[in-house]
């Protein structure tokens, strides 16, 4: 049997409600929801993964195409990445000014010190433009915001370390 | 350019499964010992899970392929289940016709964050599954509390 035909026995009977293939389908699942909500989430990633993975769990029985499985979860990890991050920045709002400022030589050019200086939605457009290798259209598509937007975040994004690499 | 990457403990894995499944119930603790302790008693089925599951009087492993095993339990009532079983370290998962339960253990220092889950897995899950939430949030504490006294046992 090909992997993609598991992978849709895994998804049929995972949505059937059979517990352990839903423990299979978290061991599937959960390598490549932590790497695109880490980005995007940072240090709040662990949750983010977390909650992304319980939106997927939740919504599993309306997934029609069991070949989309990794498309469809893609869009609910970053919608719950961005939902966790801009929780997470609201609650240390204290602790983000004590953070070095722009500029400062106490931040190494470490991509999640770059990472970090960015609203959780650059960060999105950047993980999916750079990371996944989505074209501007398709990350509009799945962040439900027009092309334009998309092209500014990205562009602000990479200015941002384009500006560290520089140093 | 190496981009963060989240992991999911297991811990966190079993929050995810019980929020997929229907009526689960979960209960966690912080055990005072190292995961090593924690984790030989709570994978060890055939001797120790008797003793700390209330309902199974005896369990036997009928098949072990890698982390894939099966077990024919027996309750104190008389009744047989055969259960699928993943078992790896910090990680466990069992299914039988009518049950789902779990482990989960993750390191802390030298404590050990453990947690169990307990959940139905009949058709029509979602109607029952409320009111056998309602014993396993009876069990479910118990059987955490039962797995720190074995390890406090074994020292």
């Amino acid at each position: 049997m090909s992997d993609e035909a598991e992978l849709t026995a895994l998804v049929r009977t995972a949505q059937r409600g059979d517990g352990l293939a839903m423990a299979r389908l978290i061991d599937v699942l959960a390598p490549a929801v932590g790497r695109w909500c880490g980005p995007i989430a940072l240090q709040d990633a662990p949750d983010a993964t977390q909650e992304a993975l319980i939106a997927v769990f939740r919504g599993l029985k309306g997934l029609s195409d069991p070949a989309a499985l990794f498309g469809w979860a893609r869009s609910i990890a970053v919608r719950e990445a961005v939902r966790v991050a801009r929780r997470a920045a609201r609650q240390r709002t204290v602790e983000l000014a004590e953070l070095p400022a722009p500029g400062d030589p106490l931040l190494a050019v470490d991509i999640a010190d770059v990472l970090e200086r960015l609203t959780p939605e650059h960060r999105a457009v950047l993980m999916l433009r750079e990371l996944d290798g989505l074209d501007e259209r398709t990350i509009a598509g799945l962040l439900d915001v027009p092309a334009g937007t998309v092209k500014s975040r990205l562009s602000r994004a990479r200015r941002s370390f384009r500006k560290e690499w520089a140093r | 350019m190496t981009w963060p990457k989240a992991d999911l403990d297991a811990v966190r894995r079993l929050h995810v499964l019980a929020a997929a499944v229907p009526g689960a119930v979960t209960a966690e603790a912080l055990l005072p010992a190292p995961f090593d302790q924690v984790w030989a008693v709570a994978a060890d089925l055939e001797g120790e899970l008797p003793q700390y599951l209330p309902d199974v009087r005896s369990l036997r492993l009928t098949r072990v392929a890698g982390e894939q095993l099966e077990a024919d339990a027996r309750g104190y009532a008389g009744l047989r289940a055969h259960f699928d079983i993943v078992l790896r370290p910090g990680w466990c998962v069992m299914r039988s016709r009518f049950l789902l339960g779990a482990m989960a253990a993750v390191a802390e220092g030298d404590h050990t964050r453990f947690a169990f889950l307990t959940g139905a897995q009949l058709p029509g899950q979602r109607l029952v599954g409320p009111a056998l939430g309602v014993l396993g949030r009876w069990a479910a504490p118990r059987v955490v509390a039962r797995v720190g006294e074995r390890v406090a046992r074994r020292g």
